[in-house]
């Protein structure tokens, strides 16, 4: 095995790349411009998809299992379908092409025809006339199950005597890391700890239901509605229908909320949807309520995750061994590995020693089907579920070793040239350090962190202060082999600007970063551009708008097509000023002489030439990141090709009598390479670390025999304004060379390190640690008191 | 089931409708009225993406049959601004960023907007409390509480 590990191990040991060009002056990247769509949305005017009024629309609705896992004996449909006002009823043999969707492996039954394997698996459709008969309807359908032996954890799963969930057996990926010698390394250290941890199924809750209307045409159909996804969504109904792709369109509508959320649900609801419009004839409107939502759609990954960690006396990691079993639930999803290093079972085993130089790194993941609700995309991907082991573990560590957390840290993450776990030399824009030291200031770590230690504080107080901290990395974008991003500009004869592209507005502020950036490349000001809603009719492929990749790879293509107008707008305005136009800048509406600035030309006038004189208005950008490489049987290669980096310090109270904890502060810096809009990234920061406090504090699906306990929001509870902790986000920018301007994602960044930078601080005031999340008051409260109990 | 008549006050325009016993005020607003700014997002009152001011208190509109509104005001997202301007809150909420995918939006400027009418110049505390009966799930509520923050000092 070592031999063979050293054959494939062809590290690309390439040297640290050059830092980038210095950008010109900007002047429109780089401000914190206001969000393009938001008057909009505070007069209550943007129309969401459940605003729109379709009279004559038939109703879909889903008849869902009760049962986790049971074979279908017998389903009978007669009188559903003879009751007056119902279009249509489906089974399984009415789906007229592939009865499968899937983000990766369409593994999920559109209806299931044999088997169900989780509650809220969708057995039969109706389309009716009315609500009110659609769930008439689906009261009347006989369904007679005959329920299989459940398996509802990993461990169970992968027992070779357990019920098969999928007919190829429970295991869906494993994943090694090997790098160094593990073994040898833990012999070599002066500490070793060896600590589990177990994170729940978490719901994303966005506050917009999930809806949609399928429209049929003649030989095609519309599907719109808020999709995170819609290439990936089109790319599902297509074959349910059994349509060749280009007879789908789909139609992005303003997405109330994704988080990961949207990029499986729009393909569930919409498939359905498309069935019964197809069916029928007629555009068939379908809407999830909150309970069915949480019931059916894809949740972040539950895990258990062992880690060990071995040091030197003086705090050098020496080797890290770590098993993750990771829960997939019924379906596929994103879970699985998608070459070379995308899925989310891969990623978090990528992740899962965290950012650190460490010479032996062992992994081992197993991802299984279980009868659970599905695991699939939630705002960091894998990320948030390792970074709390890691960081847990590391912070332990640091107790054993009588260390300050932040030097052990310092001592031991990486920097620009380090090697990864996957033995990846970080060539470039690699601010992991700077972060960490801004937060430090930020945060007064130093006088804070020795305040707070002192033991005879903790006995004589109801309440108890803490500080903690966790550092943290994400990748740029999903490291597949598809991972491209396509753009249209048109220039029009006043100047002014149309964007055609595919990745979505969901509140992150896509739709004013990618205007700045084309407002900047085109020398054109803001309000000159307009963004066409993503449809898959009009928009280039772009893929996913998921790893926090839409910035980078999207901000590329518009620099691309920008280029390809550019050039002759340049021309134009040459033969207006008479100067050539190499010495031309265009910026804010005006082409000038770099030499001579006075010499100038209203941008407009050029474009209006460049119409005239029949010159290239249309420019077209395609934007594929360098190629990454990741080794299944060894783990080693680069399976990213950026990352962005965070270091989190959270300030916490206790109440020692109740164990209920309240977030008093949070810093958060991070290293994003440029930040295209200050004010918008500070908004993906804020909501990141208030969705870190709810996986840290709160949030968790409750499941008992298969069945979610807690399916609203009045007991699926989410952090409310009156949990809202002062949050300050601080921003170093390493640029990346492969990034637009610099920059790099940010949307799932801050909410990794949130949570264990919380569940630190608990530790510190409490003087005991949280193995599992969420830490709730029962938690915390069990664990102080076994703590006390055992210092007597 | 018969329809009752009522009369109610809609943004400050008296309206007389013939309404279901059982319809629900959010219902109504949307479908019968066109106010679509107020959203739905659990039908349970807990996200409170449905907020409307009605006779002076902010109710989850969900919750309230309509007919309970009846000889009411109502004020929603669309009677937020005078003549065709923004609300301060609005425009404050668009200035500092405190708006994010939109869809609590409405429902966070009136619970703000309610607030400010009966507590001018709140303390951060009383903020926290005057908007925690809408959910966000997109800004971390700082933006928000900065917003309206930086109208309560303009009191």
């Amino acid at each position: 095995m070592e031999k063979r590990k050293k054959k494939v191990l062809v590290k690309e040991k390439s040297k640290v790349l050059e830092m980038p060009p210095v950008w010109e002056e900007l002047s429109v990247v780089g401000q914190s411009a206001i969000r393009v769509e938001a008057i909009d949305k505070v007069k209550g005017t943007l129309k969401f998809e459940g605003d729109h009024a379709y009279p004559d629309a038939l109703i879909g609705k889903v008849l869902r299992s009760p049962y986790p896992h049971a074979l279908i004996k017998r389903i009978d449909v007669e009188k559903a379908r003879t009751l007056p006002g119902v279009a249509a009823v489906m089974t399984a043999n009415d789906v007229p092409g592939r009865n499968g969707i899937g983000a990766v492996i369409p593994d999920q039954p559109v209806i299931c025809g044999e088997k169900v394997r989780f509650v809220g698996d969708g057995v039969a459709l109706v389309a009716a006339e009315t609500e009110e008969i659609a769930i008439q309807a689906l009261d009347l359908i006989e369904v007679e199950y005959e329920p299989l032996p459940p398996v509802f954890t990993v461990m169970e799963a992968l027992n070779p005597d357990a019920p098969k969930i999928h007919e190829k057996g429970n295991l869906l990926s494993t994943v090694r890391i090997r790098k160094g010698d593990a073994e040898k390394g833990f012999k070599e250290a002066d500490l070793v700890l060896e600590k589990t941890y177990s994170v729940p199924f978490l719901e994303h809750m966005y506050i917009e239901p999930d809806v949609t209307i399928a429209i049929p045409h003649e030989g095609w159909i519309t599907v719109k509605g808020p999709m995170q996804a819609p290439f990936t969504t089109r790319k599902n109904i297509a074959p349910v229908l059994g349509l060749p792709t280009n007879k789908v369109q789909c139609v992005q509508t303003p997405i109330g909320g994704g988080f990961g959320g949207k990029e499986d649900s729009p393909i569930d609801i919409g498939a359905r949807a498309a069935l019964l419009a197809w069916k029928t004839g007629r555009p068939v409107r379908m809407e999830y309520d909150r309970e069915e939502i949480t019931l059916t759609t894809a949740k972040r990954h539950p895990m258990v995750i062992t880690c060990k960690i071995g040091a030197k006396k003086d705090g050098t990691f020496v080797a890290f061994e770590g098993t993750i079993y990771d829960e997939q639930g019924a379906y596929a999803s994103l879970g699985p590995v998608v070459a070379p290093a995308g899925g989310v079972h891969v990623h978090a085993c990528i992740m899962l020693a965290g950012p650190y130089v460490i010479p032996n790194v062992k992994v081992d993941g197993y991802l299984a089907y279980t009868n659970h609700p599905y695991g699939g995309a939630m705002r960091g991907f894998g990320a948030p579920q390792v970074n709390f082991a890691h960081e847990s573990l590391v912070d332990e560590l640091a107790e054993r070793l009588g260390m300050d957390p932040y030097e052990l840290r310092m001592k031991n993450c990486v920097e620009l040239g380090s090697e990864t776990a996957t033995g990846q030399v970080l060539d470039q824009s690699v601010g992991m350090k700077d972060a960490m030291e801004k937060a430090r200031e930020a945060f007064r770590w130093r006088d804070l962190w020795k305040s707070v230690l002192s033991p005879s504080a903790l006995r004589n107080a109801d309440r108890q202060k803490g500080v903690g901290m966790a550092i943290g990395w994400y990748r740029t974008s999903i490291g597949t082999g598809f991972d491209g991003a396509g753009v249209n500009l048109h220039l029009q004869d006043d100047g002014s600007v149309l964007v055609y592209q595919g990745l979505t507005e969901m509140g992150q502020g896509l739709s004013t970063v990618l205007s700045q950036i084309t407002a900047e490349t085109l020398g054109v000001s803001l309000e000159d551009v307009r963004m066409i809603a993503p449809d898959t009719d009009v928009a280039p492929e772009s893929g996913p708008t998921v790893g926090s990749r839409s910035t980078t790879l999207m901000g590329n293509a518009i620099i691309q097509a920008a280029e390809m107008i550019k050039r002759p707008l340049l021309e134009s305005a040459s033969e207006l000023l008479g100067i050539p136009a190499e010495r031309l800048v265009a910026k804010n509406r005006i082409i000038f002489d770099r030499e001579d600035p006075g010499q100038s030309v209203e941008l407009k006038e050029a474009a209006k030439r460049s119409f005239i004189t029949g010159r290239r208005m249309m420019g077209q950008g395609w934007y594929t990141p360098p190629k990454t490489s990741f080794n299944i049987e060894t783990g080693q290669g680069s399976p990213y090709f950026v990352y962005t980096y965070s270091a989190q310090m959270a300030e916490v109270e206790v109440d020692l009598k109740t164990g209920e904890v309240d977030v008093l502060k949070v810093v958060a810096a991070f290293d994003i390479g440029k930040a295209i809009n200050p004010i918008l990234v500070q908004g993906q920061v804020e909501g990141g670390v208030m969705m870190g406090l709810g996986y840290a504090l709160m949030e968790e699906l409750v499941l008992k025999d298969g069945v979610i306990q807690n399916l609203s929001f009045q007991d699926y509870i989410i952090p409310t304004a009156m949990d809202a902790p002062e949050i300050v986000p601080v921003f170093v920018e390493h640029p990346n060379i492969h990034g637009p301007f610099g920059a790099k994602g940010i949307g799932e960044m801050p909410n990794i390190p949130a949570a264990p930078a919380i569940t630190n601080a608990i530790a510190n005031a409490i003087g005991a640690r949280i193995y599992d999340l969420p830490a709730h008051p029962e938690r915390v409260y069990e664990a102080f008191r076994s703590r006390c109990e055992k210092k007597g | 089931m018969a329809k009752e008549k009522i009369v109610i006050e809609v943004n400050g325009e008296k309206r007389v409708l013939d309404v279901d016993p059982d319809c629900l005020l959010v219902d109504l607003l949307r479908e019968d009225l066109g106010l679509t700014g107020t959203k739905i997002g659990c039908r349970e009152g807990e996200c409170g993406a449905c907020s409307v001011i009605l006779n002076g208190k902010i109710v989850a509109s969900c919750l309230v049959p309509a007919i309970k509104a009846d000889g009411g005001k109502v004020t929603t997202i669309e009677g937020l601004g005078k003549n065709g301007e923004l609300d301060p809150l609005q425009k404050a909420f668009v200035e500092q960023g405190a708006v994010q995918c939109g869809f609590c939006t409405p429902a966070m400027l009136l619970s703000a907007r309610h607030l400010l009418d009966q507590n001018p110049q709140p303390s951060l505390a009383e903020i926290k409390t005057g908007i925690s009966g809408v959910l966000c799930r997109c800004t971390g509520y700082v933006k928000i509480i900065q917003a309206i923050q930086s109208i309560a000092k303009g009191n």
